[in-house]
Parts: structure tokens; sequence; C-alpha cells
């Protein structure tokens, strides 16, 4: 960390003595973990739309095994020797990609850690979201909503994903702030919709009464009000990512609120960083997005499709969480 | 001639005692499951929850019931699961564009029929080994998915159509009627038809069956068509419970179906096995699940306790065959 500070602050001073004669047409690889999540859809579409409003150009690197830590590591490899200009990186495992990140500052290429926080390498910078505070924030909406009493049940994502650990601890931080909810289970769906689905049937058999359900992402939400349907049973529902899909739930009143876990800002701001690095402009050593919380007050800006949005300028980018 | 032939159709014919014992140890074992949960779980006896453990063994049972008959044949389909995505998919944005969901279930049946039939003809005309030609499949229909579906979710389906997957007749999920229509249609064919029994014998041998006049290779293209079109049926169970699709489903479906059809007791090398013994295999592993959910277990846990179960289901079935 304190690495990345340094260099982000040798940036500052380097920037301030260059002029603006800069070279167009940069070439950033971009780096992420799976093509079926959509949330790495919409890092992907915010990292092109901010190369090409800067005039960069943007080369994906995508595991065609969804998170496969040896191709990962094959693909830095190969970018290692086509050495592009610049890297955005997510590591498809937090830990055993240091080494990988290790090869690539051997290669002398900057590179920006974006989405999963690395346990080691050297950075430009750190653009994501706090898993934690996501989870914490949209579930004291839905208990808030609740009156901060009833059966909450808890749906986990894949167990071992930092993402879930923290979305995670942050709903059962929720809950101890409300001693009036009872967490009547806790049981995992692994981010699939179908196994979320099932464990909601399953836990509705042994629990007539169940008021609020906090699903760890989008996708499980949107199973378990399946289950929740089915059975004739009214809950609120909570859900993490801030897909489309879940933006339309919201709409229509199925999904109570969906955590904005903003692919497209981090896709955004990581290459914009990586872009202001390469022109000797001032960058930062890291972003973390505020959490918002999608609900049916707030989601007209969601409701359009990512490739339609656009990047924030840099001055709003420090606005979004920069420190 | 014929003697080389007589031992390969001559042991399924003697099904009716030796199967029957081997199902009926396997049923055992669910009903050991099922006392032990009852006990432990005053909810699990519930009518209610066994309609509902029946309608979550269904879209396994899909899948499971048409690998069964490649297994049979000493082959398998990796590709099942990718099946079910893709077809899934494709069947979603059908009746997206073309509001009619008859289209749609045509389309994934259709697709998974297709897919099927590709791997037949790699096994047969190519004769890559099923292992390797459905693995490679596998690959292919998710590159296809992923690259069709670009991170997108398929979703909304009219309410008609959902009645397939989450509704009700006669107090029945609909699901647990096409489950026992398959589940009746499957014995039948394999057990009883001229077609099944060649399909025991190409597993059981398949040198004789093809020196006894089984037309073989057309009957593997058949046993990976079937294969196809019930991922493509179980695909359109899916989109109908859980209302959307995306391209990532597939991946969870295709080691439960294939071990569904392993603790069914339906051998890896060939013409050994039942369909019912797949639905028992299926009915195993979604009884672990929900009793785990009943009873609460701790997420950390789940894993490990399907997976001592599992192996102590099929042990424990193996030493009781041994000793009659």
């Amino acid at each position: 960390m304190r690495r990345s500070i340094y260099t982000a602050l040798t940036l500052l001073a380097s920037g301030a003595m260059a002029t603006t004669a800069y070279a167009d047409g940069e070439t950033i690889a971009v780096f992420t973990k799976n093509q079926t999540n959509p949330f790495f859809q919409a890092v992907r579409v915010g990292a092109d739309n901010a190369a090409k409003t800067l005039n960069a150009k943007t080369l994906h690197y995508i595991p065609t095994k969804p998170d496969s830590i040896p191709e990962q590591l094959s693909q830095i490899e190969d970018v290692v020797v086509k050495k592009p200009d610049a890297i955005v990186f997510t590591p498809v495992d937090y830990k055993a990609m240091v080494p990988g990140v290790e090869k690539i500052n051997g290669a002398n290429i900057p590179v920006v850690n974006i989405t999963d926080r690395s346990a080691g390498g050297k950075f430009v910078s750190f653009v994501g979201a706090d898993d934690y505070s996501l989870g914490l924030e949209t579930a004291r909406f839905l208990l808030k909503k609740l009156g901060g009493k009833g059966n909450i049940v808890i749906i986990e994502g894949v167990k071992g994903s930092l993402t879930n650990v923290d979305r995670v601890r942050g709903f059962n931080d929720a809950l101890k702030e409300n001693p009036g909810a009872k967490l009547i289970a806790s049981q995992p769906g692994n981010y699939q919709r179908l196994q979320a689905l099932q464990v909601m049937e399953n836990l509705i058999q042994s629990n007539p009464q169940i008021d609020g359900v906090l699903a760890a992402n989008d996708a499980m939400a949107m199973g378990a009000i399946e289950a929740l349907d089915g059975a004739n049973v009214k809950a609120q529902v909570i859900g993490i990512n801030g897909t489309k899909e879940a933006v339309d739930a919201i709409k229509s009143g199925k999904l109570l609120a969906s955590g904005d876990y903003n692919g497209f800002l981090q896709g955004c701001v990581g290459t914009t960083i990586a872009i202001r690095t390469l022109r000797k402009q001032p960058v930062v050593s890291e972003i973390v997005l505020k959490p918002t919380v999608v609900t049916k007050d707030n989601y007209q800006p969601y409701d359009s499709s990512v490739e339609s949005r656009s990047c924030p300028t840099w001055d709003e980018a420090l606005k979004l969480g920069g420190k | 001639m014929t003697d080389v032939t007589k031992p390969a159709l001559a042991s399924p014919r003697a099904f009716v005692s030796e199967d029957v014992i081997q199902v009926f140890y396997r049923l055992l074992a669910a009903l050991v499951i099922c006392v032990v949960l009852s006990l432990l779980s005053g909810s699990f006896l519930h009518l209610a929850n066994i309609l509902n453990v029946l309608r979550q063994a269904s879209l396994m049972f899909f899948i499971a019931s048409g690998l069964t008959l490649v297994v049979l044949t000493a082959g398998l389909d990796l590709s099942v699961g990718a099946n079910v995505a893709i077809s899934a998919c494709l069947a979603g944005t059908v009746i997206h564009q073309t509001g009619s969901p008859t289209l749609g279930v045509l389309t994934g049946l259709v697709a998974g029929g297709v897919i099927g039939l590709l791997n037949g003809v790699m096994v047969t005309a190519l004769r890559i080994p099923s292992f390797i030609a459905t693995y490679g499949m596998l690959w292919v229909l998710n590159g296809l998915t992923y690259w069709y579906m670009a991170g997108g979710i398929v979703h909304g389906f009219p309410p008609g159509f959902r009645q397939i997957g989450s509704g009700y007749l006669f107090g029945l999920p609909t699901p647990v009627y096409l489950l026992g229509a398959f589940l009746a249609i499957g014995t039948i064919f394999a057990q009883r038809t001229v077609w099944g029994q060649q399909i025991y014998a190409i597993g059981a041998n398949p040198v004789a069956a093809r020196l006894s006049g089984i037309p073989v290779t057309r009957r593997l293209i058949m046993v990976y068509v079937v294969s196809g079109i019930m991922a493509g049926l179980a695909s359109i169970i899916f989109l109908a419970r859980l209302n959307s699709a995306e391209a990532d489903i597939g991946e969870s479906l295709t080691l439960p179906a294939i071990a569904a059809v392993l603790i069914g007791g339906t051998s890896l090398f060939g013409g050994v096995g039942t369909m019912f013994g797949t639905f028992v295999g299926a009915l195993i592993l979604t009884l672990v699940l929900n009793g785990m959910n009943l009873l609460q277990v701790n997420a950390n846990w789940q894993p490990l306790v399907t997976g001592v179960i599992v192996v102590l289901a099929v042990w424990l079935d193996m030493k009781m065959r041994r000793r009659t």
C-alpha cells in the first residue's frame, strides 16, 4: 500500500513538471475474471468507454474457463511479451495471482488494480467498491423497511470468495444493529440462481414466517423471489450488484433494493487512471466507490444499458470516493 | 455368432431379478436418509416438502435420464450442462423476440437435439472417444453462449409458459408430472423395447452387438440425440422455473447429473443400470441438500457432508450387493 502511495506521489510530482504534449493511441490491456458475469461485461464496457473518450485502445484478456487461475497466469505471460502501454487488472484470485502481478512489475508495465484488491505486487492505484459497506448499507435499508424486526434469511455466495466474505460480514453487522431482527438461516447459494431458488424453497418448508432475505448477489435474490412467489410468502428481498435485471425487478416492486457494485464505473476509472499515468497526469492511489443502494426512489440512472452510459470526468471520478 | 451375442443380450433380459434388487437397495439408502431426516427435522415429512424435493429432483433427473442411456453404451456426455445453458439462452431469446412460448420450447428442444446429434457424429463417424468429443463440445458451447449473451441475462417470460416450471395441476407441481412421465417412458424404452435392449447390448459388448446385426452407429447417435433433447427439456424447465437465464447456469449441473447416474447404479463400463436407479440417484442428491437446508448445516460444511454421503451411499450399496 505504502509503495503504491509512493508511486502515486512521484507521478503527481512528475505530472506537475510534464508538459501536456503526450501521444494518443496507447494500448491498455484489460484483465477481467470471466465472460459470464454481467458485472465484468460492465467493467469492459466502462474500460472501452474511457479509452475511447481519451483516444486510447483496449485489449481484453478474459479466461475462457471462468475465474481460471492458470489461464490468467498464461495470459499474463502473453501480455508481458506483447508489452501493452499499461494494464488494468482484476485478479481472478487475490492471493494466487500475486506472482503474476510481480511478473508484470518485472516487465515495468504500469498496472492499475480494479475490483478485487490484490494481496501483493506494485500497483499505480486501486479502484473498487467496498463489498463490506455495500452489504452493510443494503441490509440496513431492508431492516429499516421492516422496522428493525422480523425473520431474516441470508443466502451466501461462493464460499471463500473475497466478495462473499465481505458482503455477508456486512449483512451480519447490520443484523447486529437490529436486535429485533432474527437471523433464522444463513445458507449457501454459490451465486447461482437455481441453487438460491432451491435453498429458499427448502427454508420455506421449515420456516413459514420469513420477512426478509439478504442475498449476496442479484441472481440469487431473483432466484429467492421466484421461490417466495411460488409459495405465496411475502418477504422483502435485497441483492447486490445493481444488474439490469435487478433494476427491472426494483421498478416492478419485486425486489426491494440492490447494492450498486458498479462495474461500469470501476472499468471507467481504472482505465482513466492507467491512461493518465502514461500521460504523466496526476492520479490518486485509491478510489473506493462509496456504497449506493439502488431503490425504487433512485433507480432511474441505472435503468439504461451500460452501453448507453458515459464515463465520469476525472473531477467527478475523484468525488466518487478518491483518497 | 449367436454364441457371442447371447450373453450380451441375455444379461439385460434377466434384469427383473438382478436390477430390481439393485434398485431396491438404492431405494433403501434413500429411505434411510429420509428416516434420519424426519427424526432430525419436524418439517421434513410434510407433503409440501416431499413435493418440493420431487420438484427439485426433476430438473436433475431430466438431464441424468438422457445421460443414463449414454452411460449404458459405455459412453459419457460431459456437454449436458453447457447444452442446458445455450438451449435456455436461445429458447429465452426466441420467446422474447417472437412472443411465442411454443416456438421457444421447440427451439430449446431442437437446439439440444442438434448438439446431441453433433456429439453422436463425433463419437461414431469420427471415432472420437465420447469423453473427449463431449468435453470439446462443452467448450465450444460455452464459448458460443458467452459470445451470444455477452454477459447479459434474458429474463421475464409469459405466465402461461411459466406454468411448465412453477405451476400446479391438481395440487401437484407440473415438473413432478413430467418427472413421472419421463421416468415411465424411459423405463419402458430402456427395458421393454428392442432399441432399449440393443443399447444395453452395445454397452455390454460392442463387438458382439455389431456382429449380431445391431445398427451400432445409428443407436449410438440416437443415444446422444436423446441426451441432447433431454438437456433441451431441462433448459425449458429451468427457464420456466427461474424466469431467466444467463450463460453460466450450466456449469453446476453436469457433475451432479453424472453423479445421479452413477449413484443410481449405472456402470461407467456400460451395459448395466436402470432409469429408475438414476431417479433414485437424483433423489438422494436432492434429499441431502434439502436436509442440510432444513437442519441449517453451516455453509462451510455442506460440500463435505454431500461428499461423505455420496461415497457412503455407493459403498453401502456395493457391500450389500456383494452379500446377496
